[in-house]
């Protein structure tokens, strides 16, 4: 399992996590800080954030696109390693009354 | 009613990049950018996420520990550096089949970050082309991008009428007073609405 995937488990459990916090063993808050020192972002938390929001099925036609499934395939080498999308970040605020 | 239609293809592509690698010895790492953020996002701080992100799903390396303890010991706990970051990295992601890193919204990072990130990542795929990249963010970015990566493939993206009707109808199921809508108007949003968008 991706740690993309353990965040979700951690958020809805998170009434049963906070009451194993008490009963962590010593390794693992060692583990804590060392991943902590590495970095104090938290982009997973985000990420389920942005996932939340997203409507079924919008944008999805990006991973049928040529260009994507050639970049995320299997072949190596010969394959450009950098695939950039780019765009305005949404449709402007429109108004309907 | 007020709409806004942003996509996050980022978050689209982390995801199927996931469902994809699941049963495999494949890493999906990614960072989103944020304008508001800056100060907590140095390249510093970035990188050492997709690190975190890897240390997480394979363990911690003995070095990586061997490397806190050291740092703990020093002046106040000493704080990791960009090239330390950068050399674990390479040293984490080479022993990886396949890795993908995703960085979203580059432009809200500020231009003195994107150039250290740009150069860190090019390095990383220098020593491990097993490493693909993905990247989002505003169209001028891409001169930088260039760069470093002269080959870099683009795709433009931009809500297509399809994604802008399963908006709309979204948006519509969620209607808190269903009785204000009657049939004939919703057909005319349906219809007006994805027409005024793609002439913008």
């Amino acid at each position: 399992m991706s740690s993309w995937h353990q965040q979700i488990i951690g958020n809805t459990n998170s009434f049963n996590l906070s009451s194993i916090v008490n009963f962590i063993s010593e390794g693992d808050a060692e583990e804590h800080k060392i991943l902590q020192w590495l970095s104090p972002l938290e982009p997973q938390k985000r990420h389920q954030g942005v996932r939340a929001g997203r409507v079924d099925g919008v944008g999805n036609w990006v991973l049928e696109t040529r260009e994507f499934r050639k970049w995320r395939g299997e072949e190596d080498g010969c394959v450009e390693p950098v695939l950039f999308c780019y765009g305005n970040p949404g449709v402007g605020k429109t108004h309907v009354r | 009613m007020q709409m806004s239609l942003t996509i996050s293809y980022s978050s689209l592509v982390i995801d199927n990049l996931c469902d994809q690698a699941e049963g495999k010895d494949v890493a999906v790492m990614g960072v989103y950018c944020d304008f508001l953020a800056q100060e907590e996002q140095s390249t510093t701080n970035m990188l050492g996420a997709i690190l975190k992100q890897l240390a997480t799903r394979g363990g911690i390396s003995d070095y990586i520990r061997e490397a806190f303890q050291k740092a703990k010991k020093e002046f106040g706990g000493r704080g990791l550096l960009l090239p330390n970051i950068v050399d674990m990295l390479k040293k984490e992601i080479t022993s990886l089949p396949r890795g993908y890193i995703c960085f979203d919204a580059l432009d809200e990072s500020p231009p003195k970050h994107r150039r250290e990130l740009l150069e860190a990542v090019q390095e990383i795929i220098r020593v491990s082309p097993n490493t693909r990249v993905f990247l989002t963010g505003r169209p001028h970015i891409y001169d930088e991008i260039v760069r470093y990566f002269s080959r870099a493939v683009r795709i433009p993206v931009c809500p297509t009428q399809a994604d802008i009707k399963s908006y709309l109808e979204k948006r519509l199921s969620d209607d808190t007073d269903p009785n204000a809508m009657d049939k004939k108007l919703r057909a005319d949003i349906m219809r007006i609405i994805p027409e005024k968008i793609s002439q913008m």
